[in-house]
């Protein structure tokens, strides 16, 4: 009997719009994190997918040494794809010339992502193909054809072996973001390896096996190779820092994730709200109930059952409005991205009919046992119950509950505490000025019977209800700030990393005399240029005066392993140069950039801060350098963090200034190159044919479609959290609606014009706006400060801008919600109000 | 038990209650006796604040006694958790308020119906609709409370308190937010109705005119019991 009670009760509710707030709420979080969580998965394993390319592979280990070849067997075992390179410098010889060319050998499973780009002739049009060389043939990048003075189906010796000239080269995925070598690519097959000679006991080659997969083999695979690897192999992913690209990707990544966390935090509070007022809209009904002899159980049960249907038809909603968002957002993403999205897994689904149901049962439980517990009574005293809507357990309870949400979503500890904390710190000072309000109240109202009591007394009751008021608005505010601000930081950080205007060539072995020339070349035609470089390679072979191979050598057993480990790259020959300013996105950890005057006209050095470790260097250390055979010493004075995640060149050392006119140096430079430039620039190359020149073009525009997806992603996920805000915003004004319909008629009856109201109602969402702005502005720009450092590993800093922006855009946002929402209510005349009310 | 309570559907005797406030505590009720006869009228009259309203919740078992006893129907309301008072009144008691107290979702017949639904009562709507028809509203089936005016509100009320014909009518101020055309209608209604299913009526007033038409008057001042009097009914009758 009551199943049809509470269904018919439920239904009139329903149709009444009773219901549509909690019911709004509930599909809104499940909405949010629905298209939130999908989207972003689907954007997610896209961009993974596309910066695999990156490495060509989804990981690879890298090593100086032979690697077992049991481990690739195993990794094939697992069902992981499996490719093999061997990179090595070798001479080239054809038409009587000689070039060193770097080297890399692949098996016919390259790449196992990306594509590599080649051209039939050297005036052939570009494609991509997946693969490597035939047995016999080279792909040789453009500038050897220069070099060498070669055509396709030439004969070319590379070491030992003869080989024909197959393809024209013009990019490789993993090739690395600026190598001096770059122009000077050969790709050969990794059968051939044996044929060039090359590859001796004792020669510089690096080797390299590449893995792709599904995540859960790729990790599988990882924990049988990890307690077997090696001091000198290295496991590397996309993410890995150093990875061009990883850092930004690892940003995203995390913005993503705090966006869902805002969208669960805004629904949640919508979801508080709106439970707890439904409840109180029913404490007359169970009261009277009650008194008609409706049992506890009955009662109870018609209200579970109301929670159930709602909770269950608004998750059906919410999943699938968020599936069509989702499903439009992806289609557009994919069209401006010009890439298939993958399809989403079972996790969002899940996870939002999951946090759908918490959210419907711990934010109702205590409203709703509240409800049970409103005493008959209620009906002959009025206000009996209504001690009870300011429960601390409910507000606890959902503190927790949202706690947990965020926790679990984020299964980040350190990004909950900090957004959480935040959070709970607006709440606080929020609640401090609504208390000082109350005080100043108390203390004026100590004169009975003055006017003012009266005024007091209202103000008073206001501030409390403005007080949750506030507290909503300014945390809705509050997250919708800090996500434009950090969507603005975290861009501008990644444009200036690849400006529009960043050069798209590399230049390097330039001559001292074709410095000249060259100037005046670009000058010419017009073309941008940077700064010639001088650049010379080194080998780092001593420091503090002791010989390192020789102190590896003549020591034994395990110090001798840690010294090889220590000092790791002791035998790279690193590109040197000499610099009077520190370079854009270096910064110095320690020690201090080079002074005008050095000490005796001693060389300085400043190095990268990795390097610090790995040679186990400290300031003040003398790093021993040769060139052919010609030594120096540079003394350590600074360490530098680089970001190697810019176009830039980037130097692991840079000698101090006056290093200029002791060694033969080459020179280096970049420039903006478009398409107009192309005849010109080849016929430079062909009158200089020592210049070589690394063509990044299409890795910049790599680079930059990926900024572009995930800017974009990022401006939906906004958009999404946006539309919660302001939800949230319309469920609280309309909580509130039934106290401003009861002012509104007594203002009415009292002779009030209607225009007076409409301002009175303006003016106080203004100000309410206004104050939760504010707030709202300091307290994201103390959180965004501690985020900023914590989490996203960039300088923090302060956003003057918003704090003019909190208050002015929380006092449009509310004011014109709050007046659109409020507006309907004021146009009915006195009377109807009068019966609603009753 | 004695014969004479058993003639009494409602013995009250050393009713007190106190409750905890601010200042201390405080005394509301203080051995309050009488008894109410079956089919009788009373009206409980006195100044605001007297203490008339927690008696009649008393009475109703909406509210707990600091001492003494009620019995209602043979039933001891002390002895009773509230689920056994909520069962008592779902079969013998009706109410009827001086708000009205209509649940805004349901439709006029809805809120008819709705304590026999709450006590299982299949029969409710037909029932429902005749009592509609009694105070003239038969009309106003499917109207809300708010498409309703004060005086046909009440008299939804008044026919939702006599579905499944109860043994008790408590009626707190029914005519007090009405006009006196409409509060003379409802008071004749409530009479009437009375009347014809021989219930017993216990009405909280401050409208001396009102308690005049009951068989009994009893006067709270300063919640203690200051006199019991005839009313018009009693003589009539």
């Amino acid at each position: 009997m009551w199943v049809k009670l509470a269904l018919k009760l439920f239904s009139r509710e329903f149709q009444r719009g009773e219901l549509s707030i909690i019911f709004a709420a509930i599909a809104l979080a499940v909405l949010t994190v629905f298209s939130l969580s999908s989207v972003t998965e689907r954007i997610g394993l896209n961009i993974e997918q596309k910066t695999s390319d990156f490495i060509a592979a989804d990981r690879r280990l890298s090593s100086n040494h032979a690697i077992s070849p049991e481990i690739l067997e195993h990794g094939k075992a697992l069902g992981l794809q499996t490719a093999k390179m061997i990179y090595f410098d070798s001479m080239l010889f054809a038409n009587d010339e000689l070039v060193l060319g770097s080297v890399k050998a692949v098996s016919n499973t390259y790449p196992l992502r990306g594509e590599v780009t080649l051209k039939d002739s050297l005036d052939g049009q570009p494609y991509e193909i997946r693969g490597a060389p035939e047995v016999g043939q080279l792909w040789l990048s453009e500038g050897l054809f220069y070099s060498l003075g070669l055509k396709v189906g030439d004969s070319v010796e590379l070491g030992a072996g003869n080989f024909i000239v197959g393809k024209v080269l013009v990019s490789e995925p993993d090739a690395p973001f600026f190598s001096l070598a770059g122009n000077r690519r050969v790709l050969l097959n990794y059968e051939d390896i044996a044929a060039t000679g090359a590859v001796q006991p004792g020669s510089r080659v690096f080797h390299r096996l590449l893995f792709a997969g599904e995540e859960q083999l790729l990790s599988e695979f990882y924990t049988w190779l990890k307690p077997q690897m090696k001091a000198n192999q290295t496991w590397q992913g996309v993410k890995d820092r150093q990875s061009p690209l990883g850092d930004n990707l690892m940003r995203a990544e995390r913005f993503l994730l705090l966006a869902g966390l805002f969208g669960i935090m805004l629904a949640a509070v919508a979801m508080a709200v709106s439970a707890k007022r439904y409840c109180e809209r029913q404490y007359d009904p169970v009261a009277m109930m009650k008194t008609l002899g409706g049992s506890r159980s009955v009662i109870r049960n018609i209200f579970l059952l109301h929670l159930s249907l709602v909770t269950g038809f608004s998750i059906l909603v919410g999943l699938l409005i968020g599936f069509v968002l989702q499903h439009i957002g992806a289609d557009y993403l994919a069209k401006f991205m010009d890439a298939e999205l993958p399809a989403a897994g079972f996790r969002p689904w899940l996870i939002s009919i999951f946090i759908g149901i918490v959210c419907a049962l711990m934010f109702s439980l205590k409203p709703l046992l509240d409800l049970f517990d409103i005493p008959p009574l209620r009906v002959l005293r009025r206000n009996l119950g209504d001690q009870l809507t300011l429960s601390r357990l409910h507000v606890g309870l959902s503190l927790v509950t949202i706690f947990l949400l965020m926790w679990m979503f984020s299964a980040q500890l350190v990004t909950t505490l900090i957004l959480f904390g935040s959070t709970l710190l607006v709440i606080a000072v929020l609640f401090a000025l609504s208390r000082l309000i109350f005080s100043a109240g108390r203390k004026l109202g100590l004169s009975p019977g003055s006017s003012w009591s009266l005024a007091i007394a209202t103000l008073q009751k206001r501030a409390n209800a403005n007080a949750i008021q506030l507290i909503s608005f300014a945390l809705a505010i509050k997250l919708m700030l800090f996500l434009v601000v950090l969507k603005n930081d975290m861009i501008s950080d990644w444009q200036m990393q690849v400006p529009e205007d960043a050069p798209n060539m590399f230049l390097i072995n330039i001559a001292q005399d074709e410095v000249q020339p060259l100037t005046s070349f670009f000058e010419q035609h017009n073309i941008t240029h940077e700064d010639f470089y001088p650049v010379f390679n080194a080998r780092v072979d001593s420091i503090n005066g002791e010989e390192l191979e020789r102190r590896v050598s003549q020591q034994e057993g395990e110090q001798e392993q840690k010294d090889e480990n220590e000092r790791r790259g002791v035998n790279r020959e690193p590109n040197l140069t000499w610099l009077s300013q520190l370079p854009q996105g270096n910064e110095i950890t320690e020690g201090e950039w080079f002074s005008n005057n050095t000490v005796d006209g001693r060389i300085e050095v400043s190095v990268f801060e990795g390097w610090k470790e790995q040679l186990d260097l400290e300031l003040g250390d003398t790093v021993g350098f040769l060139v052919n055979e010609q030594r120096f010493e540079a003394v350590v004075t600074s360490f530098r963090s680089v970001d190697w995640g810019s176009l830039k060149p980037n130097f692991v050392m840079i000698l101090s200034p006056n290093m200029a006119g002791q060694i033969p140096v080459t020179y280096f430079s970049a420039a903006k190159l478009e398409d107009k430039h192309t005849k010109a620039i080849s016929s430079m190359l062909q009158q200089y044919p020592t210049i070589s020149m690394i063509d990044i073009k299409s890795r910049l525009e790599q680079a930059q479609s990926i900024i572009a997806q995930v800017s974009l992603a990022i401006g939906f996920v906004l958009a999404i959290v946006l539309i919660s805000g302001a939800l949230v915003l319309v469920s609280q004004v309309q909580a509130s609606l039934a106290e401003r319909m009861q002012e509104v008629v007594i203002l009415r009856t009292l002779g009030a014009k209607g225009k007076l109201i409409k301002l009175a109602t303006l003016y106080e969402f203004l100000l309410l706006g206004a104050i939760a702005g504010l707030v709202a502005a300091i307290v994201s720009d103390i959180a965004l400060l501690i985020i900023q450092q914590q989490l996203f590993d960039v300088a923090g800093k302060m956003h003057p801008y918003i704090w003019l922006l909190g208050p002015l855009s929380g006092a449009g946002f509310v004011s014109v919600i709050g007046y659109f929402m409020v507006a309907k209510t004021m146009r009915q005349n006195t009377q109807g109000l009068l019966r609603k009310i009753a | 038990m004695s014969v004479f309570s058993q003639l009494n559907i409602i013995n009250v005797s050393g009713l007190t209650k106190r409750v905890n406030t601010f200042e201390g505590e405080l005394t509301i009720l203080s051995d309050i006796n009488f008894a109410v006869k079956s089919g009788e009228s009373v009206a409980i009259v006195g100044a605001s604040g007297s203490g008339k309203s927690t008696l009649l919740s008393l009475l109703a078992g909406l509210d707990v006694a600091t001492q003494g006893e009620i019995i209602l129907d043979s039933e001891p309301l002390g002895e009773m958790d509230e689920e056994q008072r909520a069962q008592l009144r779902a079969e013998k008691v009706g109410f009827v308020f001086q708000s009205f107290m209509l649940v805004q979702s349901l439709t006029a017949l809805e809120n008819v119906m709705l304590p026999a639904e709450l006590a299982g009562d299949k029969n409710a709507k037909q029932q429902a609709i005749d009592l509609l028809e009694k105070v003239g509203l038969s009309h106003r089936l499917e109207h809300y409370p708010s498409q309703l005016s004060g005086g046909e509100q009440q008299r939804v009320a008044i026919a939702r308190a006599f579905i499944g014909t109860p043994k008790i009518l408590f009626a707190d101020e029914p005519s007090a937010n009405l006009d006196s055309k409409n509060g003379h209608m409802i008071e004749k209604l409530l009479f009437d109705l009375n009347k014809q299913n021989g219930t017993t009526l216990v009405l909280v007033t401050h409208d001396e005119q009102l308690a005049h038409q009951c068989d009994r008057i009893i006067h709270i001042e300063g919640g203690k019991l200051e006199t019991i009097r005839e009313g018009e009914a009693a003589n009539v009758g």
